[in-house]
């Protein structure tokens, strides 16, 4: 008799694909020092980054800035909430310093037992460099949970989390999809 | 002419490294458009060569305000998480993706879109080869669309993240491509 494997994607499983999260506005602008500290850490030295005479004879007319830089901003935390991190270490001191901080924007999680968390994979479409002086707004949401099942018969779930970032003026600047893995 | 990614491969890291095609801000400055005519399936972009160092890690870390220790804190890796070392982040490797596209189709193509998977974990001494091949061209809507399967290959061979990804370039007699980015409709 062969025994029944019990499914991951149960129907409050499926009920989270299409959940989107609030609005939220990015704390902080675009802004120069921010372009100049990621450009340096991700070692893209390209002028239209830092140059104003260039970026302005460029297509674009004035400096743009790397089109995902400002999906990072969306995690950060504004300096009027509790230190996220040193809550996340009260609350366990073996904090991984990432799971345990509250970020803005997230979404309820998935009702799952499984736990375990890898990356899967990240998906890009970039529309538009934002610009200096840009609010940064974002709008998570889960687009899709398919259920696999791994080499040991067990069921997993990739969860796929899609945020699109706007600027003040609703153009859309870039959707991002990330993928895990839930074990 | 790029060195083969096969070619490469078989070279020691530090010659690998020697073999680094990233562009200066100068050679971006100078950059001249390649058009759609111009590529031919089976390309290959330039390579973009990384030495990744605990310090490198540390700056990305802090550029992005990831506070994740597996790339960092070494104890932690090794002993909580048992990690071979801290990790080189997916963020970073994200977005290097982008700059690699945007630096191809500078001035005026577009970088559209990308997806890849995470599949090996990097970390410092490992020599980083990001590297992409042309695999399908077509015109539409007076666009240019190449495909590209993309990826970054550590020195010994490892994929670390496949994928594809989709670029615009301008046509040799066609319109510039337009901004912000609409998709081709045909």
């Amino acid at each position: 008799m062969t025994q029944q494997t019990e499914s991951a994607l149960t129907a409050e499983v499926k009920a989270m694909i299409g959940v989107s999260g609030d609005i939220v506005e990015s704390w902080g602008n675009v802004d120069s020092e921010y372009l100049r500290r990621f450009t340096q850490a991700v070692m893209d030295p390209d002028p239209r980054y830092w140059d104003e005479e260039f970026a302005k004879q460029s297509k674009y007319g004035q400096i743009i800035t790397p089109p995902i830089m400002v999906s990072y901003m969306a995690s950060r935390i504004p300096p009027d909430q509790e230190d996220a991190i040193t809550s996340a270490f009260e609350g366990n001191p073996m904090s991984d310093g990432i799971g345990d901080v509250k970020r803005p924007g997230e979404l309820p999680p998935v009702p799952t037992n499984l736990v375990r968390v890898l990356n899967a994979g990240n998906e890009l479409e970039i529309y538009q460099y934002p610009s200096i002086g840009d609010k940064i707004f974002f709008q998570n949401k889960y687009s899709d949970i398919r259920e696999r099942v791994g080499r040991d018969g067990k069921p997993f779930l990739i969860i796929t989390r899609e945020t699109t970032f706007k600027n003040q003026n609703d153009a859309i600047l870039c959707i991002t999809r990330a993928s895990t893995i839930r074990r | 002419m790029t060195t083969p990614l096969e070619d490469l491969l078989k070279l020691e890291p530090e010659d690998i490294w020697k073999r680094n095609e990233r562009p200066t801000a100068d050679q971006m400055r100078d950059k001249q458009q390649i058009y759609y005519e111009d590529i031919e399936e089976g390309a290959e972009l330039p390579k973009y060569i990384y030495k990744p160092t605990p310090t490198h890690l540390f700056r990305w870390s802090a550029a992005i305000e990831n506070f994740h220790r597996i790339h960092y804190d070494l104890d932690f890796g090794l002993n909580h998480d048992k990690n071979p070392s801290i990790l080189v982040h997916g963020s970073w490797k994200q977005s290097v993706v982008p700059q690699f596209l945007k630096d191809w189709t500078s001035p005026g193509g577009w970088p559209w879109k990308a997806r890849f998977e995470h599949r090996a974990m990097l970390v410092p001494g490992d020599v980083l080869i990001m590297w992409g091949r042309v695999v399908e061209k077509s015109v539409k809507s007076q666009m240019g669309l190449i495909e590209l399967e993309i990826g970054m290959k550590t020195h010994d061979g490892v994929e670390s993240m496949p994928g594809t990804a989709t670029v615009v370039l301008p046509l040799r007699d066609g319109p510039p491509i337009p901004y912000p980015f609409i998709p081709p409709t045909d």
